[in-house]
């Protein structure tokens, strides 16, 4: 079992990454995914997070996550919004971080993740969809740890978005793939 | 295996396509839930052939459905919280008039305080109105429960509204990876609607609804309670149809891990699947626990639960509603006297309120608490097993004078 955490900020497609990325493991790799996604009032901009958790077998824990394995931040700037991203955290526990600004990477460096991976997922959403919303390009991430493939991320993007848009942000997440760095 | 990943909103609307509902009403507003847009993006498509009608609330979403089906229709809706306690003087009349409508209900608390989220308080401030009531464990159930529902309400021997209970968030909004059956099968499952009692006839009009003396009211209650015992009957019958079609079993209760278990824990809903990762867990380290899974709350089972809880002397019962006022809650209350004159010690825990998450340690603390009850390490447990120390300070208000 694989318990997982999105974190972002309202109006990123964070629930939607969630559905996304379930449907990822779900329907084209054969394992059971479930998403918990934890709603208050809906409002663009305010901390928003996602529970996923992915077994072999069907996933019969139905709760949010409270010690997950793999934290993906999809803004950020979440942790000067009052969120612990280290909640629960244990030691073989790894981050996917949306940045690649050094000073940023130095702050998530305290937070005691036992791996950082990082890349842009704003700036190449913005280049491939022309929007800065990352969360077709950080599937591509979550695809780079092992807990996914790329090949079933972008099959279950063109199915989420179809046509033009499901290519485009296909892309995105395919060049994410290829540019995230372990710190 | 045909897989969908839905949510259980999207499952309950997938069930309504499949049960081919002819006309939806439904009030489009908060505490409405996705599975009205879902309904009419469907009827818009062609999806779904339905007369689908808004209503201005959701007492008058359920004053069309059920009239629709009188007048000889399969008919939908569905709500939540306080759009079900809108309802509540049309739930009388749709069980009375043994209108067989099968309605997902999203459970969310009832303001005030002010509420969006998970617990079972609306449905079971209707438990005594003469529908049936599920709950489901996950989105599967929500989709199998469903489908079933429309044959175990349509029976003539049963003839009565069903609420299929799922909880908010946890399920509504929760996707999970489900198997949906075919068109074709759940045509031959379902089949049309065809009413058996009260329908427009232009030719021979009949009238309902009169004003009922009490020379006949308690007849006509005696008839709607003969109808509750028969729903245990044709629950099996259907669910054995619907086993050999879809591979699975649907069950009025199930005993999980109970047969060699030095103590259970009885419930209802979503809750159910985290208790039974949590007897797994705690197997695993020689702890012997188990689960009992109440999906029929409405009848309520009691001689199957009686039978099922005969072994145990130390039972917990987990409330998700508050039964204010009561010894306990009402699940409870039920547990409690189907066990009548049995010598088992059966404490009650209230928690997971207004969208408290139920957790592995909420659900772990319970079953130590009932181990060491039951090898007499203690005498006490937590009733309201999740609440804040702080409680009693919570928003505090300083009275001046």
């Amino acid at each position: 079992m694989t318990k997982i955490k999105f974190y972002g900020l309202g109006g990123q497609g964070v629930v939607t990454a969630a559905k996304i990325f379930s449907e990822a493991v779900s329907l084209y790799e054969g394992k059971y995914a479930i998403t918990v996604p934890a709603y208050g009032h809906e409002r663009r901009g305010a901390p928003v997070n996602t529970s996923i958790i992915v077994d072999e077998e069907p996933v019969l824990l139905n709760s949010f996550v409270y010690d997950p394995d793999i934290v993906m931040v999809m803004d950020q700037n979440v942790i000067h919004k009052g969120v612990d991203i280290a909640e629960g955290i244990h030691e073989e526990s790894i981050l996917i971080l949306n940045t690649e600004k050094k000073e940023m990477l130095s702050i998530y460096e305290k937070l005691g993740f036992k791996e950082i991976y990082y890349v842009d997922g704003t700036q190449i959403a913005m280049e491939k969809i022309g929007r800065g919303i990352p969360n077709s390009s950080m599937l591509g991430a979550i695809a780079g740890v092992g807990i996914v493939s790329i090949n079933s991320i972008e099959k279950a993007i063109k199915e989420w978005f179809k046509g033009k848009a499901g290519d485009k942000n296909a892309e995105a997440a395919r060049t994410t793939n290829k540019k995230l760095q372990k710190n | 295996m045909a897989y969908k990943m839905l949510d259980g909103n999207s499952a309950a609307v997938e069930a309504m396509k499949l049960a081919k509902v002819q006309v939806i009403s439904a009030y489009p507003i908060t505490p409405q839930s996705s599975i009205s847009e879902k309904l009419a993006d469907l009827v818009a498509d062609g999806t779904i052939k339905a007369e689908y009608i808004r209503v201005e609330s959701e007492h008058s979403a359920l004053s069309v459905a059920t009239t629709a089906c009188l007048v000889g229709v399969r008919a939908a809706t569905a709500t939540a919280s306080n759009g079900l306690a809108l309802m509540h003087e049309v739930v009388g009349m749709t069980s009375g008039n043994r209108v067989p409508i099968v309605m997902p209900v999203v459970n969310r608390g009832i303001a005030a305080p002010w509420t969006l989220w998970c617990e079972h308080g609306d449905a079971m401030s209707e438990r005594d109105m003469g529908w049936l009531q599920f709950y489901c464990q996950n989105v599967q159930e929500v989709l199998d429960m469903t489908l079933l529902a429309y044959k175990i309400c349509e029976d003539y021997r049963v003839q009565l509204p069903s609420m299929v209970c799922l909880d908010g968030f946890f399920l509504s909004h929760s996707m999970q990876k489900i198997d949906v059956p075919t068109q074709a099968s759940m045509d031959q499952f379902i089949g049309p609607y065809i009413p058996k009692n009260a329908f427009l006839d232009t030719s021979d009009p009949m009238f309902i609804c009169d004003l009922t003396s009490p020379d006949e009211y308690t007849e006509m209650r005696y008839q709607q309670k003969k109808a509750m015992d028969n729903v245990f009957e044709v629950f099996e019958e259907y669910a054995k149809a619907y086993e050999v079609i879809t591979g699975r079993k649907i069950q009025i209760m199930e005993s999980y891990k109970t047969e060699d278990a030095d103590t259970v824990l009885v419930a209802l809903g979503s809750m159910c699947g985290t208790a039974k990762h949590v007897v797994n867990k705690m197997r695993a380290e020689g702890r012997k626990v188990g689960v009992i899974k109440i999906v029929t709350f409405r009848p309520f089972p009691f001689e199957a639960i009686r039978e099922a809880l005969k072994p145990f002397k130390v039972i917990g019962v987990f409330d998700r509603s508050a039964g204010l006022g009561g010894q306990g809650g009402p699940l409870w209350s039920e547990i409690t006297a189907a066990m009548n004159g049995l010598n088992a010690d059966i404490r009650h825990f209230v928690g997971g309120l207004g969208g408290r998450d139920v957790t592995e340690t909420t659900i772990e603390k319970i079953f130590n608490e009932l181990l060491d009850i039951q090898s007499g390490k203690s005498l006490n447990h937590t009733q309201w097993i999740d609440t804040k120390e702080n409680a009693m300070t919570l928003r505090e208000v300083t009275v001046k004078c």
